[in-house]
């Protein structure tokens, strides 16, 4: 079959996937934008809460205005959208292979940005699998997007600021929280604010705690909570865990691109330069899939992908793209040295680890 | 944790399976899935992979840099055969056995 | 640790392991297995796993496949279940042409005790009624089989470990040296010393030649294989390119690519491997393939065993080949026979290194 040509396929239309494809098709790039999933904007479209740290040019604002404006912003440029198209593999001469369910068809592209984003890491616990255990992202989306209330009474395992914003959330929607458990001596959330406003509305933060057992036939009815040499039982219908994200990898390996680890950054993060170039020459990537960090962030790494796949491309002056790239630079140092300085400092260190993958040649045995 | 905990979900693959193959040698994900067919089900290791780390983290103290990656695989995720089925009848890498049986002078050489 | 052994085995996989255990049988004492990285992490573990004998030519090793397979019942006895089972084996074939080979390969076969039916299309189709009604017939044998490779393995090496056998994993030789009377063998965990070395090195055969100065001719040949979701069984017998295992996942696969030690799998065998199955077996259609994997065949260049004693050397052994899964329990067995007794109740001159010299 012959191949479908494009100038820069992006892979993921979340936030830094949209911000990416803004940069290149308003230089006038060919650009094919696919997701799985039938609308734009990945999990931006269930955060209702108001996103702290948005690059200077956007004022605050929800996650799904957010979206709406990300998607507004390509109206005027003629991208091929294949929105409901799964990337199932690649050809041995480096074409992607994406299905609309019905077949699949090769597309090759001169240049890729992968922005798969971040998937949630499970915590385990005996009879975590019942049904009424399920990740704060999967909360957060039968709630925001589906318009389901997840449960009646629910404890949360963990406290990252995710975890902050889905119990406000949760409670907003009527949801009882009985306690956010927390195996560390502190709270994980840098947003004291968001803290404060549940400790406010009276959901006990319980440190130094984890779930010992939950219980229930054919979905969970109750947990014991375990603190110190306090067992005691909590009667809950949703349990909520919050084990952390980590980048979703498949595409990189798939192509061979080599893997370095930083756990600030979520785990194993395909290794990558100054440009957002991975070392697969054609391949570049942004978002949560190079490493874990706030939705400003995630939008600058888009827009920096983006501009330096143009360059690679030939679709902006020389210094157009410095001047870019500097003033990009500064913005995101600028979002992430405010909201998590350790995410910054991880990124930088992974960089510098550009010509050092700890994981490389995964296929030559 | 208690060893009954479950690891692996698809597969039905408990903490105590898993410290068991690990105390036989296994090392990595891969090692462990091989023997445990931890990870061989539907999400093909995408939900287990980190709890499995760390019970190879605690099992033998190698750090998380140290614990390399599970294998990933095509297709990135499940398709139905007739999805993934081309028209193409003509076969370039694919064999069948009675190709490999060759005949000389009417007789199997 | 101890360092000093009567018999080094350098390969962990299903023949290597299977070495192990059967001269542990006889022998409990100063074996130890070194493997590059773990058992199962190569060949042996990224295969379908047939125990096929029907279509092997020339006869001979037809022959020789067929004592292995005799073997596995009373292998599973001795070392616990492997899932083996003798399903028989069917070849559908497509057209006239290969009618008349097939009926060639049945006469061959009849003198050495393998029995093959040529079957018509009904026939066919009323033993395995969901293979594609536009069969033209297929050759059946019922010695013909499939095991779960993974637990073979383990329990090789399980069985292997309860009479004395060490393992030593994550251990890759990276020098021999021979010495009157004993090998050295570095590794990067040590220093062992031996009496009898046996290379088992399956796809990394001809590497590990090179460090005893003897070229051992293993290639690698690819094949990329798709696995179902499980499915309600459904498939009888082993067909050649498909069977269905235990747990109901389809394994489907026959391809093969020289690419070295690549272990990628590619859309364009994937895609191709999925008409097959559709084309043999047609209600496959609504299954959904989990995943694809590759493994690399240690294809001798000849494609025979290379197995025995390595004439120069005094006491140095190899076992390389294809199909280790069908021969792991001859093979084995005869290579306890040749190191301990210097000689072997079937004949294997036939497969000496020495044959390409």
């Amino acid at each position: 079959m012959n191949a479908v040509e494009t100038d820069v396929l992006i892979i993921g239309a979340g936030p830094a996937g949209l911000a990416a494809a803004f940069e290149t098709a308003s230089r006038g790039l060919q650009v094919t934008l696919v997701d799985e999933s039938k609308s734009m904007g990945g999990q931006l479209v269930q955060q209702t809460q108001v996103l702290s740290s948005l690059p200077s040019i956007y004022q605050p604002m929800c996650g799904f205005e957010l979206a709406a404006h990300l998607s507004r912003q390509l109206e005027d440029f003629e991208i091929r959208y294949l929105l409901g198209h799964r990337v199932i593999g690649f050809y041995k001469d480096g074409s992607v292979g994406i299905t609309d369910e019905k077949n699949v068809f090769p597309l090759r592209a001169k240049k890729t940005i992968v922005a798969t984003g971040a998937s949630e890491n499970a915590i385990a616990f005996p009879k975590w699998t019942l049904p009424g255990v399920m990740t704060i992202g999967a909360a957060q989306t039968l709630m925001n997007r589906n318009f389901v209330q997840p449960g009646k009474n629910a404890v949360i395992v963990g406290s990252s600021d995710f975890a902050m914003d889905v119990a406000l959330q949760l409670s907003k929607v009527g949801v009882r929280i009985r306690g956010i458990v927390e195996k560390n001596t502190g709270v994980k959330a840098n947003g004291t604010e968001k803290v404060e406003q549940v400790r406010k509305i009276g959901i006990p933060i319980l440190l130094n705690s984890s779930i010992k057992e939950a219980r229930g036939i054919g979905a969970v009815s109750e947990v014991d909570i375990q603190q110190g040499e306090d067992i005691w039982t909590e009667k809950v219908d949703l349990v909520c865990v919050d084990g952390g994200r980590s980048p979703i990898l498949d595409i990189f390996y798939q192509l061979g691109c080599s893997f370095g680890h930083q756990e600030e950054l979520g785990g194993w993060v395909p290794q990558y330069n100054n440009d957002f170039q991975t070392d697969c020459e054609n391949v570049f990537l942004a978002g949560n899939a190079a490493g874990i960090s706030t939705q400003g962030a995630l939008l600058v790494t888009g827009m920096l992908a983006g501009i330096n796949v143009c360059a690679a491309l030939g679709a902006i002056s020389k210094e157009a793209v410095e001047e870019g790239k500097q003033s990009l630079w500064k913005e995101l140092e600028s979002i992430e040295t405010r909201s998590n300085l350790k995410v910054w400092q991880a990124r930088n260190q992974h960089i510098e680890k550009f010509a050092h993958p700890v994981l490389k040649d995964q296929f030559i045995s | 944790m208690d060893k009954s905990t479950i690891i692996c979900r698809c597969e039905e693959i408990s903490l105590e399976e898993i410290v068991e193959v690990i105390a036989n040698g296994a090392r990595t994900f891969d090692d462990i899935k091989r023997l445990t067919r931890c990870g061989m089900g539907p999400c093909q290791s995408k939900i287990c992979n980190c709890l499995v780390a760390g019970v190879i983290h605690e099992q033998t103290g190698m750090e998380f840099h140290q614990i390399p990656l599970p294998r990933m695989r095509m297709p990135i995720s499940p398709i139905k055969l007739e999805t993934l089925a081309t028209n193409s009848t003509t076969f370039s890498s694919v064999k069948s056995v009675l190709d490999e049986v060759e005949l000389e002078d009417g007789k199997v050489k | 640790m101890e360092t000093s052994y009567e018999t080094i085995i350098i390969g962990g996989g299903v023949v290597g392991s299977s070495i192990a255990y059967h001269l542990s049988e006889r022998n409990k004492e100063g074996i130890v297995v070194l493997d590059k990285k773990f058992p199962l992490s190569g060949t042996s573990g990224s295969t379908q796993a047939w125990v096929w004998v029907h279509n092997k030519t020339p006869s001979w090793y037809a022959e020789f496949s067929m004592y292995s397979a005799e073997l596995y019942p009373y292998l599973s006895k001795k070392i616990g279940d492997v899932e083996y089972k003798r399903t028989g084996g069917l070849s559908p074939f497509f057209s006239e042409l290969d009618r008349e080979k097939a009926e060639r390969l049945a006469e061959a076969y009849e003198p050495i005790g393998i029995k093959i039916k040529v079957l018509s299309r009904e026939e066919a189709l009323e033993k395995e009624p969901s293979l594609n009604p536009d069969i033209v017939g297929a050759t059946y044998s019922s010695i013909d089989g499939n095991v779960n490779p993974f637990r073979l393995v383990d329990r090789y090496m399980r069985a292997a470990k309860k009479n004395g056998v060490q393992y030593s994993t994550y251990n890759k030789v990276t020098e021999i040296q021979k010495l009157p009377g004993k090998f050295i063998v570095r590794a990067e965990k040590g220093r062992f010393e031996c009496k009898n070395l046996v290379l088992a090195g399956g796809t990394w055969s001809r590497e590990l030649g090179k460090l005893v100065e003897v070229t051992i001719p293993i290639n690698q040949l690819r094949g990329q294989i798709l696995v179902t979701e499980p499915l309600k069984p459904f498939l009888n017998y082993t067909i050649s390119g498909l069977r269905q295992a235990f747990n109901g996942e389809v394994l489907i696969g026959y391809s093969m690519e020289e690419e070295g030690f690549n272990r990628a799998t590619t859309l364009d065998v994937i895609q191709e491997t999925a008409n097959m199955a559709i084309h043999y077996v047609p209600s496959l259609r609504k299954a959904k393939v989990v995943r694809a994997f590759s493994g690399i065949r240690a294809m001798p260049e000849d494609g025979f065993p290379i197995l025995g004693k390595i004439p120069g050397v005094e006491n140095l052994y190899v076992a390389a080949m294809h199909s280790g899964v069908t021969l792991s329990p001859l093979v084995g067995t005869l290579m306890t026979e040749l190191i301990l007794d210097g000689e072997t109740s079937i004949p294997i001159d036939r497969y000496s290194i020495s044959r390409f010299a």
